[in-house]
């Protein structure tokens, strides 16, 4: 039994043990992709401390009773399933086994207590047939092994907030089945992030990459807090087909004298400017191809690009899943069973538009 | 209520040139000239200066080349392939700059009446393109040959020779030999154009066939990455460049030879110098054997007599060579791999092909793919063998001809014949052949010619510094004619800018736009080049900017950074070249050179087909 893994050790086949999210990441890293370095907190860690905490019977009994349609009823629930999680003590061997973990990450990163961002990572959630995404929590900038573990313990606790309570009751998705994990990963001091996709949301093109950035922590573009800058790229000849430059007036940013991560105003003059240059952009796409490659599908990225390193190494993907509405979807042939020739005919049937 | 106003450019009729181009409609036939008979026609239609094929005011007699495309381009469009919504392209003289019009749709009958045409012919010569090409090219170069081998006496004899008249009368004399001379290379031209479409229409017929597919499947598929998969290397029109490597190559083996190529010599000291030694005449050999065909390639665009051919510049062929065997001693590779090219263009395709899903669209892919790899063949040999070849052969015997009339004293130089129009031309041959006919001690009328010829290279010279207008007439709101935008490079947008750019100074401008014909982001500076001699000034990675590039400019490409042109689309040379040297290129952005200054730090956007004026020039 692992209680952690370090992403280096997980692949696709360690879903089970460390749940989609994390599994993604040890694959990128086996893929080559340049990933900030962690570690998962495994679905054993999660079992072993609902069952040594003696909790276990009382949460799922509590869940059983519910009422999806009645909000009170979720309500309650889940409050009082997330304080029995949030209030149990976490077992030794679990608790040293994250702390040895966060202190390796320190060590390798030269930082004492190196920011990490905490995220869940459920093992039903973003699979291709059931979009769970996010319905968990994630917990940015953490410092200190006290506060990592007590971040581990919360998202835990997430997995029963109402929505996922709901959501699973309605999916009929029996809520002992779903297992978490928790990924620790260096966090990315980003000038600018976002998410990127290997095809064309919008037309399902399969040619292009779409990227979405903005500056600061990807956040604000991915909870939609800001229109963020929008670039199609032609994955085959790299060229950048639009390039649209939003007004970007919010980045997420840590602030250290709060002590989190805030909303923040960006200065007027740069709000207007692309979050990234042309190099960049090429080496996302390049990135993106890679990810798609080694997966075999369409892709949902979210990308990082660090402030203080230079290119290439500032550019990070922080996490990837399966695109899931046109990878589903496109099975019928587009042209259908005209010929091109046929094509052309009806084309040049066509009077051409002269108008005056 | 205020009365909408019209966006339009001036109505043909009633435009003015300016003063110093008077007398300009004389230089030309006068169904070239806007009239009132037709006025009604002419009015409803749209007339932009056709900037790819005459840049420059039209020289009289080189107008034969657009009398003849006129035709020809017309009629396959209408009444040999039968293009169902196509008409033809109509030209028209102004201050000598030429106008030309894609004709307005045909009436809904006759597009369901040209279909049955058009199936069945156009996708005949798409399935048998292969052996229809061989056929062509025998054809072509055989009209090419006769054409060399017409004889333009090289006098006019005080007594016709002996043999002509005994045993029996020959019949027919220089004289004759003259006015039929002409006549048939007029009538050869006419020839060599209509041979030239036979196939050129049904190229980006093909072209749209595999565009529309890939955008069925891509649909955000640019035209520059459509472009990227459909051109390969014009096979016959890097021939002279190849020839140059190799004779370059050569050289270098032979150390002495390579010694005199490299020198500051003119060329002909350089010829007198090989053919000294048994090397140098044995490199000579081999020079020789080269030359024709490829030499013929034309120094500009094909189109202006003035340009030249490097088999009559040579001192442009050896300036290439004497830096190939510079860059052969430091070790440098000189060849550019066609293969290499083909290679990446596979590489493109297959990842495109790879992206889609079903088995249905993997073949209408592949077949409209294979049509138009085969089909374009055609588009990148037949430009080496009509616009550089022929023609050529075309000026060199038209000069044969302006030989006789300086040997005579009615023109003063050559060149001079060119100031006649092809109607004018036999005017003078039957002056001189008269006056010689006639006997002793009558008068020539020359220095009417000449006049004329200094007058007309005046007015020439006036309207080569005259802005011409963009356009005339009434502007479409949408221009979708495939072949005005394909090879002209005139979409919607282009016009609009038209519309706005009558009144812009060309120093205030700090954006242009074009087509995004090769990707690629770079700054630099500009090199504004308007003919091909000017390439001298070129430094290293320099960008090239010039009003369209030709295949005899090949070689610059391997020095510049990237390349914008005045005129051309995707397909047009530069955007081709530029694709293969990796190089960006903003293409057809129509006011290049007007705007661009030699100095200028620009930057050019090849992704965008934005073209940046970073930095003027002081």
């Amino acid at each position: 039994m692992k209680y952690t893994l370090n992403f280096e050790e997980v692949n696709k086949a360690s879903l089970p043990m460390v749940g989609g999210k994390n599994a993604s990441l040890g694959e990128m890293i086996r893929a080559g992709i340049r990933v900030p370095p962690g570690f998962a907190v495994t679905t054993d860690s999660y079992l072993n401390f609902i069952a040594e905490a003696g909790i276990k019977d009382k949460v799922f009994k509590i869940l059983a009773k519910v009422d999806a349609e009645d909000v009170t009823s979720l309500d309650g629930a889940s409050a009082e399933v997330q304080k029995l999680i949030n209030e149990a003590l976490i077992p030794s061997d679990i608790e040293k086994a994250i702390r040895e973990d966060y202190g390796c990450l320190c060590d390798k990163c030269g930082v004492e207590r190196m920011p990490v961002a905490i995220r869940s990572s459920a093992t039903a959630e973003d699979l291709p047939t059931a979009s769970f995404a996010g319905q968990q929590d994630t917990y940015l900038w953490i410092e200190g092994t006290d506060n990592v573990i007590r971040r581990v313990q919360q998202c835990w606790a997430s997995l029963f907030t109402p929505r996922a309570i709901s959501y699973r009751i309605k999916n009929s998705f029996p809520h002992e089945k779903v297992l978490i994990s928790v990924g620790v990963q260096k966090m990315v001091n980003s000038r600018a992030a976002g998410v990127m996709f290997t095809l064309n949301p919008v037309n399902g093109d399969p040619s292009k990459v779409v990227i979405e950035g903005s500056w600061g922590l990807g956040e604000a573009v991915v909870s939609g807090s800001v229109t963020p800058d929008k670039f199609v790229v032609d994955k085959i000849v790299l060229e950048i087909n639009e390039r649209t430059i939003s007004p970007k007036n919010i980045q997420c940013v840590y602030d250290p004298e709060r002590g989190e991560v805030v909303h923040a105003d960006v200065a007027l003059e740069t709000q207007t400017k692309p979050c990234m240059d042309d190099d960049e952009i090429k080496e996302l796409v390049t990135i993106a191809k890679r990810i798609e490659e080694h997966y075999g599908c369409p892709q949902d990225i979210e990308w990082a690009i660090d402030k203080g390193l230079s290119f290439p190494e500032n550019i990070f993907t922080v996490q990837s899943r399966p695109e899931t509405v046109w990878s589903q979807r496109r099975k019928e042939p587009i042209i259908g069973k005209k010929s091109p020739y046929e094509l052309l005919l009806e084309k040049a049937l066509t009077p051409i538009k002269y108008k005056f | 209520m205020a009365k909408e106003k019209v966006a339009r450019f001036p109505d043909p009729h009633e435009f003015k040139v300016p003063k110093e181009l008077a007398g300009w409609e004389e230089m030309y036939p006068s169904h070239y000239i806007f009239a009132k008979e037709r006025g009604e026609w002419e009015k409803s239609q749209f007339w932009y200066q056709d900037k790819i094929h005459d840049p420059e005011p039209m020289p009289p007699l080189d107008l034969i080349f657009h009398e003849s495309w006129q035709i020809s381009l017309s009629q396959y469009t209408t009444r040999v392939f039968c293009i169902p919504p196509a008409q033809g392209i109509a030209q028209r003289m102004v201050g000598c700059y030429m106008y030309i019009c894609a004709v307005a749709p045909p009436p809904e009958e006759i597009i369901k009446e040209k279909a049955g045409y058009f199936q069945k012919r156009v996708f005949y010569v798409f399935e048998h393109y292969d052996e229809l090409w061989e056929k062509w090219l025998n054809k072509f170069q055989k009209l090419g040959r006769e054409m060399a081998a017409v004889k333009i006496p090289e006098e006019l004899p005080k007594y016709v020779p002996e043999e002509q008249v005994l045993p029996a009368p020959r019949g027919y004399y220089a004289s004759y030999e003259l006015i039929e001379a002409f006549n048939t290379l007029v009538s050869m031209m006419f020839k060599g154009w209509q041979y030239h479409f036979e196939m050129l229409n049904l190229t980006y017929l093909a072209y749209l066939m595999f565009a529309d597919v890939a955008r069925k499947l891509f649909p955000g598929i640019s035209e520059s990455a459509i472009g990227k998969m459909v051109a390969g290397a014009y096979v016959s029109m890097f021939r002279p460049e190849e020839e140059l490597c190799r004779l370059s190559r050569l050289a270098g083996s032979f150390p002495e030879v390579g010694k005199i190529i490299k020198s500051d010599v003119p060329v002909e000291q350089k010829i007198a110098e090989l053919s000294k030694t048994e090397d140098g005449r044995r490199w000579l050999a081999e020079l020789e054997k080269a030359k024709n065909p490829w030499f013929y390639v034309n120094c500009g665009s094909g189109w202006f007599y003035y340009e030249g051919s490097w088999v009559n510049k040579p001192a442009i062929p050896f300036s290439y060579m004497k830096s190939y065997v510079e860059r052969l001693d430091k070790g440098e590779k000189i060849e550019r791999s066609l293969e290499e090219i083909s290679k990446k263009r596979d590489e493109i395709v297959a990842e495109y092909r790879k992206l889609i899903k079903t088995p249905e669209d993997q073949k209408s892919f592949e077949d409209a793919y294979k049509t138009v790899r085969t089909i374009y063949r055609y588009a990148e040999d037949h430009l080496f063998w009509v616009e550089h070849w022929f023609h050529t052969i075309w000026w060199d015997k038209i000069r044969d001809i302006g030989k006789l009339f300086v040997k005579y004293g009615m023109l003063k130089k050559v060149d001079d014949i060119f100031m006649f129009n092809r109607f004018e031309v036999p005017e003078l041959i039957e002056e001189l052949v008269t006056w010689w006919a006639l006997g002793e001690g009558i008068p020539l009328r020359s220095r009417y010619y000449m006049d004329k010829a200094e007058k007309r290279q005046r007015i020439l010279a006036a309207a080569r510094k005259w802005s011409p207008i963009p356009a005339l007439g009434i502007p479409p709101k949408e221009v979708a004619e495939p072949f005005t935008v394909m090879l002209w490079g005139i979409t919607t947008d282009k016009v609009a800018e038209w519309l706005k750019g009558a009144a812009v100074v060309p120093e205030k401008v700090t954006e242009i736009k074009g087509f995004a014909s090769s990707s690629g982001v770079v700054e630099g500076t500009a090199r504004v080049l308007k003919l091909l001699e000017e390439i001298t000034t070129l430094k290293e990675g320099d960008i090239m900017v010039c009003p369209c590039s030709n295949p005899a400019w090949a070689p610059v490409f391997t020095k510049i950074k990237a390349a914008v042109t005045d005129i051309g689309g995707l397909t047009s040379h530069a955007a081709i070249v530029s694709r293969e040297y990796g190089l960006p290129a903003v293409t057809g952005t129509g006011v290049a050179t007007s705007v661009i200054r030699t100095g200028d730090t620009v930057r050019v956007d090849g992704d965008r087909g934005i073209v940046i004026i970073v930095k003027r020039a002081r």
